[in-house]
C-alpha cells in the first residue's frame, strides 16, 4: 500500500512536466530578447531583459486589450454554455430512460468523428445568411454545445450519481429539474470544472474558425497572427511575436491557478464517495 | 398509519418474457412490521418499489388504507423509503439531509427544525447534525437514512435491505434498534431482506417469495414450525432443515431401512416419493440397538452453547447430508457413526413432485 513511486515514474513525470512547460518558457524567453538576438544561432537559452520593451511594442502594434476582451467574452460564453447544456444532456443520457436514448447518444458520438474543417464552409454560409459575419456571435455560436462535452458528462454522471440518490430525491418530492440541481449538479461539479477549463482553452486557442468568421473584429489568436506578419519583407519579428504569445497565455495560467485547487479537491471528493 | 393492500399487482420489465411480479395479493395490517424475504431475483425489491412508486404497476392495484395509490407519484404517496446504500445527499449536512423532504413539502422552517431535532434525539444523532455524510460511520449513515424517513411522519416505511452494508456486529445491533423504533412509532413497515435471520427476528409477519410469487405469509414461528412447501422449509431456518428423499410404505416414510414415524394426516395423504423434513434440533441420538438413521460424522462445529454435527446418512444408494444439533459437551467426533431418530410431531412431510406439505 502507498508505495513511493520509483525513479522511472519520477523520471517520466519530470520529462512530461519539462515537455509541457518548455513552449511557455520558450515564448517568454525569446520574447525577452531583442529582435536580433532572438534570431541568433545558437538561440539564447536564458531570459534577456527586453520583455517589457517587446510588450510595449505589442500594445502599439495591435489592439491587444480589445482582442483579449473579445477572446475572454467568446471563451467564457462558450465554456459556460457548453458546461450548462452538456451537463443537462449528459444527465439525461446517463440517468433518464427515454425511447431512442442509445441511438441518439450514438449519433452524438458519431458527430465527433466529423472533422471541424468540413463544417467551415457551410458554417460560413450560415453566418453570412444570418448577417453575423465579423461579430463575436459568429465565433461563439458553433461552440455553444459540443458532442464531446455531452459525451464527457454522460460518462462521468453514469457512475458519479447513484440511481438510488435520484430515487431518494423523487421520494423526497423533487421534480425532475430539481433532482438535477440537487443531486446531479453537486456530483458533477468536478467534471463541470474540467469541461469548463477544457472548452475555455479550446476556444481561447482556436485560430481557424475566427480567421474565417471575422474581418475587422479580432480575437487574440487573430491579433497574434497579425503580429507575425508585421515587418513584411523582412524576417518575422520573433521577439515581438513570442512576447505577444506569452502575454496571451497569462489569462489561461491565471484561470488554472484560480481553479486548480478546487479542481483537485473536487476530483478527490469524487474518488472517495462511497 | 394505514393498511397496505396489494391486489393482483403486476410488474413486467421491458423485453422480459415473464413478469418480475406476476400478480401479488398481500394485505399488510395497520402498524404491522412485514418482512419480504427470498433469494435474489425473487421479486421482493420490485414489490417494495411498486409500493414506493419507483416501479410502475402494470396490472392490478395497490391500496393505502382505502386510497388507490397505483398511479400516484412517489412524493404524493406519503411513504418514506430507506435505501440499501442509504442514498444520502453527499453535499448536505445531516440536518439538511433529514429536513430535505420537509423543505420540498414547504413545511415552515421552525417546524422542520423541531422535527429534525426530535428524530435526531430518537436516533442519537444530536451531535452529528452539522456533519456531512462522508464524516460518518456506516452505522451513523444508516441512522441518518432512518431519520430522513422518520421526520416525514409517513403512513408507511419502505426499507430495502437497509442493514446489508453494515458489518455483522453492527447489523445485529441495528436490527434490534429498527425493530424497537418501529414498535414505538407504530408505523406500518415493509422491509425487504434476503437474510432469513433478519426476517425471523424483525417481522411481525414474514412473506416468503420465490419467482415473483408469494410462497407463505405467516408469523416467524409458524413459518418455522409449519412451512407450507419444500421451498419455505429449506429457506427458513439456519442451519437449514434436513430434507431427505423417502418412499411411502404403509403409512410410514422409508429411508433405506429406517422408517420415519409421521403424523396421521401425512400418513393418510402420502403416496410414492415423498420428502421428509427434520430440523437439526429435532433429531435424537439413540443407541445402535434402537435402530434409527445411521449417520457418519464428517464435521463437528462447536459453537459453545451447542454443536452442529454434519454427516452423511449411511443409507445405501442415496447418501444424504444430515445436520444434527447436539449439546455442546456431547462427545462426538469425526468418523463416528451415530444413530438418530425423531418424533412424528417433528417430521414435516412434503410431496416430492409438487413440493406441497402433507403433514398437519
Amino acid at each position: 500500500m502507498n508505495r513511493r513511486p520509483g525513479a522511472l515514474v519520477y523520471g517520466l513525470l519530470a520529462a512530461f512536466v519539462v515537455g509541457s512547460a518548455l513552449p511557455l518558457y520558450w515564448s517568454f524567453m525569446i520574447g525577452s530578447h531583442t529582435r536580433e538576438r532572438a534570431l541568433d544561432t545558437p538561440p539564447p537559452l536564458l531570459p534577456g531583459g527586453h520583455f517589457l520593451d517587446n510588450a510595449g511594442r505589442v500594445l502599439n502594434t495591435i489592439d491587444f486589450w480589445q482582442a483579449m476582451l473579445n477572446s475572454l467574452i467568446v471563451s467564457t460564453v462558450c465554456a459556460t454554455s457548453v458546461v450548462f447544456f452538456s451537463t443537462l444532456a449528459g444527465y439525461s443520457f446517463a440517468k433518464l430512460r427515454f425511447r431512442g436514448s442509445s441511438p441518439l447518444m450514438g449519433f452524438v458520438v458519431m458527430t465527433m468523428a466529423v472533422p471541424t474543417q468540413l463544417a467551415i464552409v457551410p458554417l460560413f454560409i450560415l453566418m453570412r445568411d444570418y448577417r453575423l459575419l465579423d461579430t463575436l456571435a459568429a465565433v461563439a455560436l458553433p461552440t455553444l454545445v459540443t458532442a464531446f462535452g455531452v459525451f464527457f458528462m454522460r460518462q462521468y454522471l453514469v457512475d458519479a450519481v447513484p440511481d438510488e440518490l435520484i430515487e431518494a430525491a423523487r421520494m423526497d418530492g423533487c421534480s425532475m429539474i430539481r433532482t438535477f440541481w440537487t443531486v446531479a449538479v453537486p456530483a458533477a461539479r468536478p467534471a463541470m470544472a474540467i469541461l469548463f477549463l477544457f472548452t475555455f482553452m479550446q476556444v481561447w486557442t482556436d485560430y481557424m474558425w475566427p480567421l474565417v468568421a471575422l474581418q475587422k473584429t479580432e480575437t487574440l489568436q487573430i491579433a497574434l497572427d497579425r503580429l507575425a506578419l508585421t515587418g513584411q519583407g523582412q524576417s518575422t519579428d520573433y521577439a515581438l511575436l513570442l512576447a505577444g504569445t506569452a502575454m496571451a497565455t497569462v489569462p489561461l495560467l491565471v484561470l488554472f491557478v484560480l481553479t486548480g485547487r478546487q479542481l483537485v479537491t473536487g476530483i478527490m471528493q469524487g474518488a472517495l464517495k462511497g | 398509519m394505514a393498511t397496505v393492500t396489494f391486489e393482483k399487482a403486476q410488474r413486467w420489465y421491458a423485453g422480459a418474457d415473464t413478469a418480475a411480479v406476476p400478480g401479488i395479493d398481500l394485505e399488510i395490517r395497520d402498524g404491522e412490521f412485514m418482512v419480504l424475504v427470498g433469494p435474489s431475483g425473487c421479486g421482493k425489491s420490485t414489490t417494495l418499489r411498486m409500493l414506493a412508486g419507483l416501479e410502475a404497476v402494470d396490472g392490478g392495484k395497490i391500496l393505502l388504507g382505502d386510497r388507490d395509490i397505483t398511479t400516484v407519484p412517489p412524493k404524493d404517496r406519503d411513504i418514506a423509503m430507506v435505501f440499501q446504500n442509504y442514498a444520502l445527499y453527499p453535499h448536505m449536512t445531516v440536518a439538511d439531509n433529514m429536513a430535505f423532504a420537509l423543505k420540498m413539502a414547504k413545511v415552515p422552517v421552525a417546524e422542520r427544525r423541531k422535527r429534525v431535532a426530535e428524530a435526531a434525539r430518537i436516533l442519537g444523532l444530536e451531535d452529528y447534525l452539522g456533519r456531512k455524510p462522508k464524516a460518518l460511520s456506516g452505522g451513523q449513515r444508516q441512522r441518518v437514512a432512518m431519520g430522513r424517513a422518520i421526520v416525514r411522519s409517513p403512513q408507511v416505511f419502505c426499507m430495502d435491505e437497509p442493514l446489508s452494508n453494515l458489518d455483522a456486529k453492527m447489523r445485529v445491533q441495528t436490527r434490534t434498534d429498527i425493530a424497537r423504533l418501529q414498535a414505538d412509532l407504530g408505523v406500518t413497515t415493509v422491509y425487504v431482506t434476503h437474510d432469513q435471520v433478519e426476517a425471523m427476528t424483525m417481522g411481525d409477519r414474514v412473506a416468503v417469495m420465490k419467482d415473483g410469487l408469494l410462497q407463505q405469509v405467516d408469523t416467524p414461528l409458524n413459518l418455522y414450525d409449519r412451512p407450507v412447501n419444500l421451498f419455505v422449509a429449506g429457506f427458513i431456518g439456519s442451519p437449514q432443515m434436513n430434507l431427505l428423499e423417502a418412499t411411502a410404505v404403509d403409512g410410514r416414510a422409508a429411508i433405506g431401512d429406517y422408517l420415519v414415524p409421521v403424523d396421521p394426516t401425512a400418513a393418510q395423504k402420502m403416496r410414492g416419493a415423498v420428502t421428509v423434513g427434520v430440523r437439526p434440533e429435532s433429531w435424537r441420538i439413540v443407541s445402535d440397538a434402537e435402530g434409527g438413521l445411521p449417520v457418519r460424522v464428517t464435521v463437528v462445529e462447536e459453537l459453545g452453547a451447542d454443536s452442529f454435527v454434519y454427516g452423511t446418512s449411511g443409507v445405501e444408494g442415496t447418501p444424504a447430508n444430515i445436520i444434527v444439533r447436539i449439546a455442546a459437551r456431547d462427545q462426538v467426533h469425526r468418523g463416528d457413526v451415530l444413530h438418530v431418530t425423531t418424533d412424528p410431531a417433528d417430521v414435516h412431510v412434503f410431496d416430492t413432485e409438487t413440493g406441497e406439505r402433507l403433514s398437519a
